[in-house]
């Protein structure tokens, strides 16, 4: 079985779609776009570790492998993945796959903005006072501004 | 008796970011949306003066989606 996935970054689609484009008549081979926030090859390569993937990344190809599912994430020069699925999957599954490291690409985003905010804040006048997780999993960071002339 | 100023980030689980600022006079705290927008690499898709912005406080809405691309890993 093999189905193949357009994703969509989540700022060129109104909401989340799940269309099935062509069935190739054969019954096996599928697309359908799935809308996604993912765009950084690095984060997304992370969000499939996540996953449990065994992950071969480069800049514009990504390579995947779970128990019986391998994937090929391609970035085309618009900026917009295709993936690949080939194995034991349908497109139902192929699609709760991408669902899932939607949501573990999010934990990474999240992970890299604050370690962007520790790291950079104090540069900007802003020196991290605390930092509290929620129970939704948020992360709360409290600076105090460190230079009046900043505002 | 000088004012503390504070500014809240909060990084929700998506990687959706908002920010709040405390203390900060009037429009003063529109700075604090550059500030952060340059902090973030990011592009701020909304923001609202809270009702007691006569009292120099803000909130500033911002999107980690546009961010995470430019985050620098270097």
């Amino acid at each position: 079985m093999s189905v193949s996935l357009i994703l969509i970054p989540a700022a060129l689609a109104a909401a989340a779609v799940i269309q099935a484009r062509a069935g190739g008549g054969g019954g096996a081979s599928t697309v359908c776009t799935v809308s996604t926030r993912m765009r950084d090859s690095v984060l997304l390569s992370a969000a499939l570790r996540e996953t449990g993937a065994v992950v071969t990344a480069g800049d514009d190809v990504v390579d995947a492998a779970w128990q019986g599912v391998e994937s090929r994430f391609t970035r085309g020069a618009d900026g917009i993945w295709t993936a690949h699925f080939r194995g034991d999957v349908d497109e139902s599954r192929a699609v709760e796959i991408v669902r899932r490291l939607d949501v573990a690409y999010g934990r990474q985003v999240q992970a890299a903005v604050v370690e962007r905010l520790r790291d950079r804040a104090l540069a900007a006048g802003l020196r991290l006072e605390s930092e509290t997780v929620a129970d939704d999993a948020a992360v709360r960071l409290v600076f105090a501004v460190e230079r009046e002339d900043r505002a | 008796m000088t004012r503390r100023e504070t500014v809240t980030v909060v990084v929700a689980a998506d990687g959706t970011v908002t920010a709040e600022t405390h203390g900060v006079h009037g429009r003063a705290c529109i700075d604090y949306i550059a500030v952060l927008e340059d902090l973030l690499d990011a592009t701020t898709v909304s923001s609202a003066w809270t009702p007691d912005y006569h009292h120099a406080r803000t909130r500033v809405e911002t999107t980690a989606t546009e961010a995470v691309p430019d985050v620098d890993r270097a």
